[in-house]
């Protein structure tokens, strides 16, 4: 049915029919008249004070939820201020649509006020961009906006809106599908290929997954669990991965990788066959590439078919849609074999790998008196609710919860991993609560990153949504502190952020229950205080400053080469700052 | 060694944009890029040196980008039977016509502004070691990869 409205309304109609109903911005020049239809819409807008918040809080929502997150900022700088989330979620495969205003069409290249190249500066940072040059072409951008985002690969998408086609009149037509729902899944693999797969999986002796960020994108975390248990082959996941497969599961090894575990970095370096799903052999996770895995064949499944050999030299690809190559694997090794294959040389390898769990087991000192880091994780995830969604900054604090949090659902972990931005944790939390406001969302973050973003404790406060903060408060960018500390001989530069804020009081200067606690002694009582209401709340907690995340690979070493311990000198140096610190 | 990516996008011009910005991130050495419109999109063809070892991956990165609808890329054959040509001239010179007496038939698959690139008629692949014209100005490739057959697209609902 045709009708007549102008832009800022087929925008909004567009949202709702998209299913969107919440999005995150800032309102500026020229999107006025998207905020005044806005007045008098059904749609929700949660008004954030920096517009990176906004994207990162609709990349937070993408990731609690499987929809998409929609963002929205003014021309010029509104739009700049969405790249570094849009560049995060763009690394991560996280579906997102970001509107931007825009200058009138017919000033767009003539510098006017506020006009920035907003295609131009987006386009490696999306997988699409659009110009909208009428008002009646919106139903149809958007529809393809939302499905672009969610096809594939997932990512975010630009949608450019010029003032005049916001305020146009326009007959229109709308859409009766809405893009998120057409998502296109590609499958290149053959028969032949999915057999190779099953044959390698079945004649294996010592395999391992490794599990991505697309198990999670493509909700393929039964058919993992199902493969794993029908095979007996242990799962290990990237920091993307995290709970694709429950912390908790007796096949599960944790995270692999710089962070990794001991025996999950063995099981790497040791295993005959690795099965990568959604994962893409970063960095990270790989240490020195021409050492990485090399006693092993390789599967890889992915839906992007530029991530295979990238990296690794894969032996077997299986371009598609992680849960449907699963699938297909299952019925493809169930074909083979009636009962599950649980050789004895399996259960010998499961065997081994606990024997190296027990070599350097993944712990902290529980016992010293200082309050460390991963006690408060370990204590928040004690008491949160199973299904609580859980939200980090980068560096130290991001590892050490990734480390001793227990995952137990998928899309419960929200973490800037590719990109690595500070600042993602709390506006993430934030997107994530807006979500499933009856969940318990905690946000994990360093007193560095919180004062990239802090001004946004407004926003919480304005619309009583319920996040819990938790500050590992170090005084010092941690990560930074450490690397400084291990690769650069202690020349310390730059790190320290003694000189901060008293978040508690700020908190309650913005009407949010602060509290401060610096002994460990009152962690669980702050934490079960913390988590009895349903309003916004945040604890600094004065961890032990000299706490460093270990194991670590050192940069340019292979996996086999990981410290997993502090060096002898170093643990006396702590106990001296240990006492520097009281 | 050289290869040669043909691509063809869709009419937004941003995607021939983001192609350029790939091939400066990946690291793709451009020797020779030639452009044209046409009716649905914009043709783009470079000759480019790459290891063989990254190739693959460029091409399967160019043929998932949003808006590129078909990614083909040709090896640089000095050597072997090549079954394409590439004409590297300034736009006035009679190379093309050259190629085109000694290989009657050919099918041209790109053309733009001196660059041409041009398919040879079954059977004639031996002679295009003996190519009139400069070295450097002549090329002969081999096809190795195209997306023209397009994988299978499944619509889904998402759940």
């Amino acid at each position: 049915m045709r009708m007549k409205q102008t832009g800022s309304e087929i925008l909004l109609e567009s949202l709702h029919r998209e299913g969107v109903d919440v999005f995150f911005g800032l309102p500026g020049g020229v999107v006025l008249p998207l905020y005044d239809a806005l007045y008098s819409s059904g749609v929700r807008h949660l008004l954030v004070r920096h517009e990176q918040a906004a994207a990162f809080a609709a990349d937070g929502y993408a990731r609690a939820t499987g929809k998409v997150g929609v963002c929205l900022g003014t021309s010029g700088p509104g739009a700049t201020n969405l790249i570094t989330a849009l560049t995060s979620a763009m690394m991560d495969s996280i579906p997102v649509v970001a509107l931007t205003g825009q200058v009138p069409l017919h000033l767009i290249g003539k510098d006017a006020f506020q006009e920035c190249d907003t295609i131009g500066i987006s386009m490696p940072s999306t997988k699409r961009s659009f110009l909208v040059r009428s008002a009646a072409d919106i139903p149809e951008i958007m529809h393809q906006a939302f499905k672009t985002a969610v096809s594939g690969r997932p990512g975010p998408v630009l949608v450019d809106l010029p003032k005049n086609v916001l305020m146009e009149s326009g007959e229109t037509t709308y859409l009766n599908e809405r893009g998120m729902e057409k998502k296109e899944c590609i499958r290149e693999w053959t028969d032949a290929d999915l057999e190779r797969a099953a044959d390698l999986v079945l004649d294996s002796r010592r395999a391992v997954f490794y599990a991505g960020g697309g198990v999670i994108a493509s909700q393929a975390w039964d058919e993992l669990r199902e493969l794993a248990e029908l095979t007996k082959i242990p799962v290990t996941t990237t920091l993307m991965g995290l709970g694709g497969f429950p912390s908790d599961h007796r096949l599960s090894l944790g995270m692999l990788g710089m962070h990794g575990s001991y025996a999950t970095n063995q099981s790497i370096c040791n295993c005959d066959l690795l099965i990568a799903v959604g994962a893409r052999f970063d960095d990270r996770v790989t240490g020195r590439l021409k050492d990485f895995s090399t006693l092993s064949k390789k599967i890889h499944i992915d839906v992007d078919p530029s991530e295979i050999n990238k990296n690794v030299r894969i032996d077997v690809a299986l371009v598609g849609d992680a849960r449907q190559t699963l699938r297909a694997l299952i019925s493809a090794i169930q074909r083979q074999t009636d009962q599950a294959p649980a050789p004895a040389a399996r259960q010998q390898w499961l065997q081994r790998i606990e024997s190296w769990r027990g070599e350097h087991p993944l712990t902290y000192d529980k016992y010293g008196h200082a309050m460390k880091p991963q006690y408060v994780i370990e204590t928040l995830c004690r008491h949160a609710a199973e299904d609580a969604i859980v939200s980090v900054d980068v560096g130290q604090h991001q590892m050490w919860t990734a480390q001793f949090w227990k995952f137990r659902q998928p899309r419960t972990w929200l973490s800037s991993s590719g990109l690595g931005s500070m600042g993602y944790g709390f506006p993430a939390a934030m997107g994530a609560q807006l979500a499933f406001p009856d969940r318990q969302v905690i946000a994990f973050v360093g007193d560095g990153g919180f004062q990239m973003t802090l001004n946004d404790l407004a926003t919480v406060a304005q619309y009583r949504v319920p996040v819990k903060i938790a500050i590992i408060n170090n005084r010092a960018l941690g990560m930074v502190r450490q690397w400084q500390e291990i690769f650069f001989e202690k020349r310390y530069c730059d790190i320290d952020l003694s000189y901060a804020p008293n978040f508690a009081k700020l908190a309650d200067s913005y009407g949010i229950r602060g509290v401060r606690v610096d002994h460990r002694a009152d962690v669980e009582d702050a934490v079960r205080d913390l988590l009895s209401d349903r309003e916004p709340g945040l604890i600094d907690f004065w961890v032990d400053p000299a706490e460093n995340v270990y194991p670590i690979v050192p940069p340019g070493a292979s996996l086999a080469e990981m410290v997993v311990e502090p060096p002898r000198v170093l643990l006396e140096e702590e106990a001296l700052d240990d006492l520097w610190a009281v | 060694m050289q290869w040669l990516i043909a691509l063809e996008t869709n009419s937004d011009p941003i995607t021939a944009c983001r192609l350029i910005n790939i091939f400066r991130r990946k690291g793709v050495g451009i020797l020779t890029l030639a452009m044209a419109a046409r009716p649905q999109g914009f043709s783009l063809i470079t000759v480019a040196e790459t290891p063989e070892t990254e190739v693959e991956h460029i091409y399967n990165f160019l043929r998932r980008v949003e808006g590129v609808q078909h990614v083909t890329y040709y090896r640089h054959e000095p050597q072997g039977d090549a079954s394409f040509v590439f004409i590297d001239s300034e736009p006035q010179s009679h190379t093309l016509a050259r190629v085109l007496q000694d290989f009657p038939g050919a099918k041209m698959v790109f053309g733009s502004d001196g660059k041409y690139l041009l398919e040879v008629p079954e059977g004639r692949q031996a002679r295009v070691r003996d190519l009139p014209g400069a070295p450097a100005e002549v090329l002969p490739f081999a096809r190795v990869k195209t997306s023209n057959s397009r994988p299978e697209v499944i619509t889904a609902q998402a759940s």
